[in-house]
């Protein structure tokens, strides 16, 4: 027997004294208890990044709920002139389309001697309006009544442009447009919007609650 | 249970990765004794066998996905990812530097025709001893075929895959690990029998 034969043997004797060793169990629960860990670890990440998604989305949500109500009440706010606008350019219309040269006042001798101040009677409004109807405005809380002509008013000076004025009138006041008066509340004073044509002449009242 | 240990080492590592907890220990009982030994016989450490071990299953569950039925078995794959951690353990420990740095060229050839039986008058547990300390004392590039081809029985075309090199190259290396290992197990042998040549020629004189 040669020198490879012999170290063939010793090799094949170290691997047949071998061949029953192996890891101790220890390595075993080390490595299984590393797979259960790893399996944590990674499970956790993932709620946190679906928690993360969610909270995300419902912040998102919230915010464009919030811009939507910003964006409302900015706009409710903007439309208050446009309605004032429109209820300015109400009479106007309503105006151009009576034949009667003065359709707004009405000819009620007996009440006011007064041909020039007889009793206003609202104008404009429509039929299916109750003849106080309220303008309810969202923003403010604010309830208007229509706008009362206070004298002559020429549809020319309304297409030219005006301003609404906000000013405080005497309750007693209201009486001159026909109005019930609260005597218990006759010493307070009552808002008013006053229509402003364009040559600084008051041309329609509205009165706020 | 059953049905999972006729399962091929490809679909187990596929359960395992999928969190199959039961296919990972199929895997590790059907695969750490070759790992396990194949790291004691590099580095002649339980304790860097364990810890070696440990770190390929590790290494499987992380990076299970990096490997590729279409390049080699399992059983190559991590007996590559073994080698690694046995080379990385090994140089940071330096349990083995200064027998590395032998040069081929250094480690006369032992002639297969020598009229010498160096390995005849040992008995088993010094032949085993003795082996298995000459195989630690080879370079680590001898040693791992070594203990690949000759002691963990892989063939050289997966040794090759796991050694990332040509079969040629293992074959030469075995070649030339076989002659180093004779080489280192001579001395003692001739030291025994000279030994015994004396007590020999005493008995002859007495």
């Amino acid at each position: 027997m040669n020198d490879e034969e012999m170290l063939t043997r010793g090799l094949r004797s170290l691997a047949a004294e071998m061949e029953s060793v192996e890891a101790p169990e220890a390595v075993e629960a080390k490595v299984l208890e590393a797979f259960r860990a790893q399996r944590k670890v990674v499970s956790m990440p993932r709620r946190q990044s679906n928690a993360r998604y969610w909270l995300v989305a419902v912040a998102a949500m919230l915010l464009i709920a919030i811009t939507v109500v910003v964006f409302r009440w900015n706009t409710g706010t903007v439309e208050t002139p446009r309605q004032a606008k429109q209820q300015e350019s109400t009479p106007k219309l309503n105006e151009q389309q009576p034949s009667s040269p003065q359709p707004v006042v009405a000819s009620d001798e007996t009440t006011n001697p007064l041909p020039q101040r007889r009793k206003p009677r609202r104008i404009h409004a429509p039929a299916s309006r109750p003849e106080m109807a309220q303008v309810a405005n969202h923003v403010t809380n604010e309830i208007a009544t229509d706008f009362i002509p206070i004298s002559y008013m020429s549809p020319a000076n309304l297409q030219e442009g005006g301003q609404i004025v906000r000013v405080q009138l005497p309750r007693a006041a209201l009486v001159n447009f026909g109005l019930p008066v609260n005597m218990d509340r006759y010493n307070e004073k009552v808002k008013a919007d006053v229509l402003l044509g364009v040559d600084g002449r008051a041309h329609a009242i509205r009165f706020v609650q | 249970m059953n049905l999972k240990n006729d399962l091929s080492d490809s679909e187990l590592l596929r359960l395992m990765l999928a969190g199959d907890e039961e296919a990972l220990a199929l895997l590790y009982r059907r695969r750490q004794g070759g790992i396990y030994r194949f790291a004691l016989q590099m580095s002649g450490s339980k304790t860097i066998a364990e810890d070696v071990t440990q770190d390929v299953f590790l290494f499987l569950m992380r990076e299970g996905h990096v490997f590729d039925p279409a390049r080699g078995s399992l059983s190559a794959f991590l007996f590559g990812v073994a080698r690694n951690h046995v080379l990385r353990r090994l140089r940071v420990e330096h349990l083995l530097a200064p027998l590395g740095d032998e040069s081929d060229d250094d480690v006369p050839l032992v002639h297969a025709s020598s009229e010498l039986c160096p390995l005849e008058d040992l008995t088993r547990a010094e032949t085993i001893e003795s082996v298995r300390k000459a195989v630690l004392s080879l370079p680590s590039k001898y040693r791992e075929v070594v203990v690949l081809c000759e002691l963990q029985d892989v063939s050289y075309g997966e040794t090759a895959e796991i050694l990332g090199c040509a079969i040629g190259t293992v074959r030469s290396r075995l070649h030339r690990a076989r002659a180093l290992l004779l080489a280192k197990l001579r001395p003692a042998v001739e030291v025994e029998e000279t030994g015994s040549a004396t007590v020999k020629s005493a008995r002859c004189f007495a």
